[in-house]
């Protein structure tokens, strides 16, 4: 085909092309103009400090509306978990406010250490296969407290850090972020959030309020209330056939090393990221 | 009377024979990508109907008036593309401007809407189709819109039950959601021959 003969007949495409498009170009340009939507650009800057995760811990639906909602309302500082107190103080400067340090972030903590070799079971569950739905009924698994292992706290966990390994739910405290959703999700309330004090918090991982002979009947690891954590130090206390460890005045101490080696059934562990290993236990150390 | 019968019928027949997503395969990407959850989908199938009812419309009017009159039937896919482009930006300006709130909760889905190839095809079947009247062409635009939106609520109403189903081990996540949508596909086939 002649070169003259193919230009003829493209240049009307061509010019059409670019006629629409300088068009639309024109509308858009008018159209941004005149709707144009003043950002205040603090709200950027909030945003940049929050963790991004956009897990909804803070009640909003993501990191962009809970910016916008605490540059409006101050009182709504400090609700990011994820981000704790380092997001807080950011924002904080941002607003120019003063605010007072609101402790150690939270974490949480099971309380419950039976796996499955450990605790008794009258008979197999076939129900709709979630803790809530098996919490409603009674004798899925002999203990009334303990973790039914059907995983609602790991579908609530938005950070991978929460896994049923061996018959109980076990934290990865490397994932956590403490958006407290697992917490939230656990029909037995198993999940406790708890602020870490220090890299290993001690805990008494059981929820048994039986009588210690029939937690012994039931479960190999329970709590049998014997108190003998709470002759060594005042911040074990038993009450209900439970131990219980206050957690806000915890700090690791000779007389709570004794604890957590007289304990008869083992049942008081370290939890944490690097949680070390002794023969006694540990939420991954296994007991034979 | 006739009018309104034709319009009546081509209606129907885009939303529920002609659905594009169930018959043409069209849109698959939000359709299985954005159908987690109820109130998702609808957002998604809201936000598809506008912007499928304003580009259908002028994508028509493009083609009628500049077009065809200029013989340049073969830039249609460039115009038509051009058209959705421009018509998902002005709608999203438009949107954040009078509407805050449901441009949050449109969020992401606006901008994507552009590669959503449920439009373009519909916008080029209308011409296939040979629709030579406007009122027609924006009912069907419309009718394609509110076919999809049925679809992907359909298709999240059975996903948000299939969370609780005991679905074998080697069938879970992406598997089923095809297979149902297979199936799914396959009851709205009973729908053809319908309208003769």
């Amino acid at each position: 085909m002649d070169y003259l003969e193919l230009w003829n007949s493209a240049w009307p495409a061509g010019v059409t092309m670019l006629g629409l498009g300088s068009g639309f170009a024109v509308v858009l340009l008018i159209a941004s103009v005149k709707l144009k939507v003043e950002v205040d650009p603090k709200i950027e800057q909030i945003h940049k400090a929050l963790p991004n995760l956009d897990c909804g811990t803070c009640g909003f639906a993501g990191c962009g509306q809970y910016a916008k909602a605490v540059l409006g309302k101050p009182e709504l500082l400090g609700r990011c978990a994820p981000g704790g107190q380092e997001s807080t103080k950011a924002i904080a400067k941002i607003l120019s406010l003063q605010i007072s340090d609101s402790g150690p972030a939270e974490r949480p903590i099971v309380h419950c250490r039976a796996h499955a070799a450990d605790k008794n079971v009258y008979g197999k569950y076939h129900g709709i296969p979630t803790c809530t739905a098996a919490n409603a009924l009674a004798n899925v698994q002999a203990c009334k407290f303990g973790c039914l292992v059907f995983g609602d706290c790991t579908w609530a966990c938005r950070f991978d850090a929460l896994h049923i390994v061996d018959g109980l739910a076990t934290v990865d405290y490397e994932k956590c972020t403490g958006c407290g959703a697992c917490s939230k999700a656990c029909p037995r309330n198993l999940i406790e959030m708890v602020p870490f004090r220090c890299e290993n918090m001690m805990t008494v991982a059981c929820s048994s309020k039986e009588s210690g002979k029939s937690t012994r009947g039931m479960c190999k690891v329970g709590c049998i209330g014997c108190g003998v954590c709470a002759k060594q130090t005042e911040i074990f206390a038993v009450e209900d056939n439970l131990a219980r460890l206050a957690y806000e005045k915890y700090e690791p101490t000779e007389q709570t090393e004794t604890a957590f080696n007289k304990c008869p059934t083992k049942v008081i562990i370290y939890c944490g990221k690097t949680t070390p290993e002794p023969g006694a236990g540990g939420q991954k150390a296994k007991t034979s | 009377m006739d009018t309104l019968n034709i319009l009546l019928m081509g209606f129907i027949s885009i939303v529920l024979i002609n659905n594009l997503v169930f018959t043409k395969f069209l849109g698959i990407c939000p359709y299985l990508g954005v159908s987690g959850r109820i109130d998702m989908a609808f957002g998604m199938g809201m936000a598809v109907t506008f912007v499928v009812t304003l580009s259908g419309t002028l994508t028509w009017l493009i083609d009628h008036l500049i077009l065809m009159p200029m013989n340049l039937e073969v830039t249609r896919y460039i115009c038509f593309i051009l058209v959705i482009a421009g018509s998902v930006q002005l709608v999203e300006m438009y949107v954040r401007k009078f509407f805050p709130t449901l441009y949050e909760s449109f969020g992401i889905f606006l901008p994507l809407i552009t590669t959503n190839c449920a439009i373009l095809g519909l916008c080029l079947f209308i011409n296939l189709w040979g629709i030579d009247n406007l009122l027609e062409a924006v009912v069907l635009s419309f009718g394609a819109g509110i076919g999809f939106t049925m679809a992907i609520c359909i298709m999240a109403g059975i996903r948000e039950n299939l969370n609780l189903a005991d679905v074998p081990e080697c069938l879970k996540g992406a598997p089923i959601t095809l297979i149902t949508a297979g199936l799914l596909t396959l009851a709205f086939m009973g729908f053809a021959g319908m309208i003769r």
